[in-house]
């Protein structure tokens, strides 16, 4: 059993893979520093079993962090029908760019779809900003 | 085209049977367009905007600071250009030569090297078209064209009717997506939507290879071999097939060797003819790659020296900025302050930045210099060169009120 489940609040390790949304592309080009966009971008979308485990519901914004950057996020499920526990989801955006880690082994091509993180409750914290 | 269509510049497909109304001198109403478009064509008729230091500049003044910037600098770089045209790109080539630059765009992170494998003749490719009219058998693979190219299925892939596909996605097409996650279009796709585990592609490759070779299909994540041999008879039984790669089968693959050779092994065992086209996303990615080979050999990751390209990653956006190589550099329609991972482009708020661009951005902001410039194919006209590498070329809505990147540059270089 994963340890995080006995902590108060637990802490889940996911595997975070990006992708594109229509949506928020759009909202992206109408105003990218806009409420839209951001609530569009800065959201995380898990299995269902994993927000259980969190003790977070639909909606509820969560802390994803790993050594590169900490942001706080919204959460949704995913609605994917397969199962999918430790793997999470998020638009390509500046928020999950801020996870991405400096290693490409010289590649030139960082590991965008491939983000190790954890995610725990913020507890009613605010959606991070989007400025640098 | 004929009448007044226009094209629309909002992504890699260049769809060129956009209707417009104006009111004010401002596009007010889009037809045809996906979403996306429409949002993207209303965005023209701004005011042109030139600022140094954050603070509104005559333009010239610009100009001549952008100018002192990438005189004084020993290495710039000049990144971006997938929203340009290729008359912008060939000016920001030849800057790029005269500068000693390093020139690069977002394709070296992007489906840049299956463009060059593709310029190479290292497979098999077609045109959009030729899907439409005959496409019979077409893979979506790590790619969601229904979020990211909103129209690749109603105006090319899957649902028109073409020359020789009169009857049409009921009876004569087949999707098929293979994916790690059930996207938009997987779910089109229905019962031919094959899930795998992230990273699992090059064993369905390998696997799907000897179900058309007539072996036992097997991977060790045990995807049921029985649906392996479906998809494989379905692959075989194809008179005109193509896989649409997107970037989730490119960051997936350590090598694109199992990729192309599935369309050889393909081309020799079905039916018909395999082709492979990369879903590319900025609407002239592909002519930026093109223009850059035509040049130099390579489609991106140069640097100039004497008018001499070298070629390496070392040389790609993401390592030039990792290795704090560059000491200047000029962006061009595009945001990577926004679109690259934070660990490593906050380098760039350490060199002075030129932004060339029609939005604010997260870049333009840090900009020491920047210009707002026209939307092409709403603000301006010119060519770009479609993901499937057909020229398109536009013309401007708008009369535009603010110049163009290519204006920008060739006054940036006149100064230097």
């Amino acid at each position: 059993m994963d340890f995080g489940s006995f902590l108060a609040a637990p802490e889940i390790k996911v595997k975070i893979v990006t992708y594109r949304d229509i949506f928020q592309n759009k909202a992206m080009i109408e105003d990218r520093f806009g409420e839209e966009y951001k609530n569009t971008s800065a959201l995380i979308k898990m299995d269902s079993a994993d927000l259980k485990q969190m003790s977070v519901k639909k909606g509820d914004t969560v802390i994803v962090k790993n050594s590169f950057g900490n942001i706080v996020v919204k959460v949704e499920e995913s609605g994917y029908e397969t199962p999918h526990k430790g793997i999470a989801y998020m638009p390509n955006s500046p928020w999950s760019n801020m996870l991405v880690s400096d290693e490409t082994n010289g590649t030139g091509v960082p590991k965008f779809k491939d983000i190790e993180a954890t995610v725990t409750s913020a507890k009613g914290a605010k959606v991070t900003d989007l400025e640098f | 085209m004929e009448g007044n269509y226009y094209v629309c510049t909002g992504c890699g497909l260049l769809c060129d049977d956009i209707e417009v109304e104006l009111e004010k001198d401002a596009v007010s109403k889009v037809y045809t367009a996906c979403r996306v478009g429409v949002a993207h064509m209303k965005e023209g008729s701004r005011e042109a905007v030139s600022q140094v230091d954050g603070k509104p500049a005559e333009e010239a003044a610009a100009i001549e600071k952008a100018a002192e910037i990438l005189k004084n600098a020993k290495n710039p770089l000049i990144f971006g250009l997938g929203t340009s045209t290729n008359e912008a790109q060939k000016k920001a080539i030849e800057l790029a030569k005269k500068l000693n630059a390093t020139l690069d765009d977002t394709s070296s992170f992007c489906l840049g090297p299956v463009v060059e494998a593709l310029l190479q003749e290292k497979f098999n490719t077609c045109t959009l078209d030729d899907v439409r009219h005959k496409g019979d058998v077409m893979i979506f693979w790590g790619a969601d064209p229904s979020d990211s190219h909103p129209r690749h299925l109603s105006k090319f892939s899957y649902f028109p009717r073409g020359e020789q596909k009169q009857r049409g996605w009921e009876e004569e097409r087949t999707a098929i997506a293979i994916d790690i996650r059930k996207s938009h279009t997987a779910k089109i796709c229905g019962s031919n939507f094959f899930q795998i585990p992230p990273g699992g592609d090059t064993e369905f490759i390998n696997a799907l290879i000897d179900g058309v070779s007539g072996k036992l299909p097997k991977t060790s994540y045990k995807f049921p071999p029985k649906r392996l041999l479906e998809l494989a008879n379905i692959l075989k039984g194809a008179k005109f097939g193509t896989i649409f790669m997107g970037l989730g089968l490119l960051y997936s693959l350590e090598s694109l060797d199992p990729i192309i050779k599935l369309v050889e092994v393909l081309n020799e065992k079905a039916k018909g003819e395999f082709h492979l086209i990369p879903v590319v996303g900025h609407y002239n990615m592909r002519g930026f790659n093109e223009n850059l080979f035509a040049e130099t050999g390579y489609v991106n990751c140069v640097k100039f020296e004497n008018g001499e390209a070298k070629h390496g990653p070392e040389y790609s956006t993401v390592e030039a900025l990792k290795a704090k190589a560059v000491d200047a550099a000029l962006i061009i329609g595009s945001d990577p302050l926004a679109s690259l991972p934070r660990s490593i482009v906050k380098n760039l708020l350490d060199i002075p930045i030129i932004s060339i661009d029609p939005c604010e951005t997260l870049t333009s902001r840090k900009a020491k210099v920047y210009f707002s410039t026209a939307v092409t194919g709403v603000e301006c006209g010119g060519s770009a060169t479609r993901m499937d590498g057909v020229e398109v070329k536009f013309d401007p809505i708008l009369e535009a009120k603010r110049p163009t990147d290519e204006e920008i540059l060739t006054k940036i270089m006149e100064a230097l």
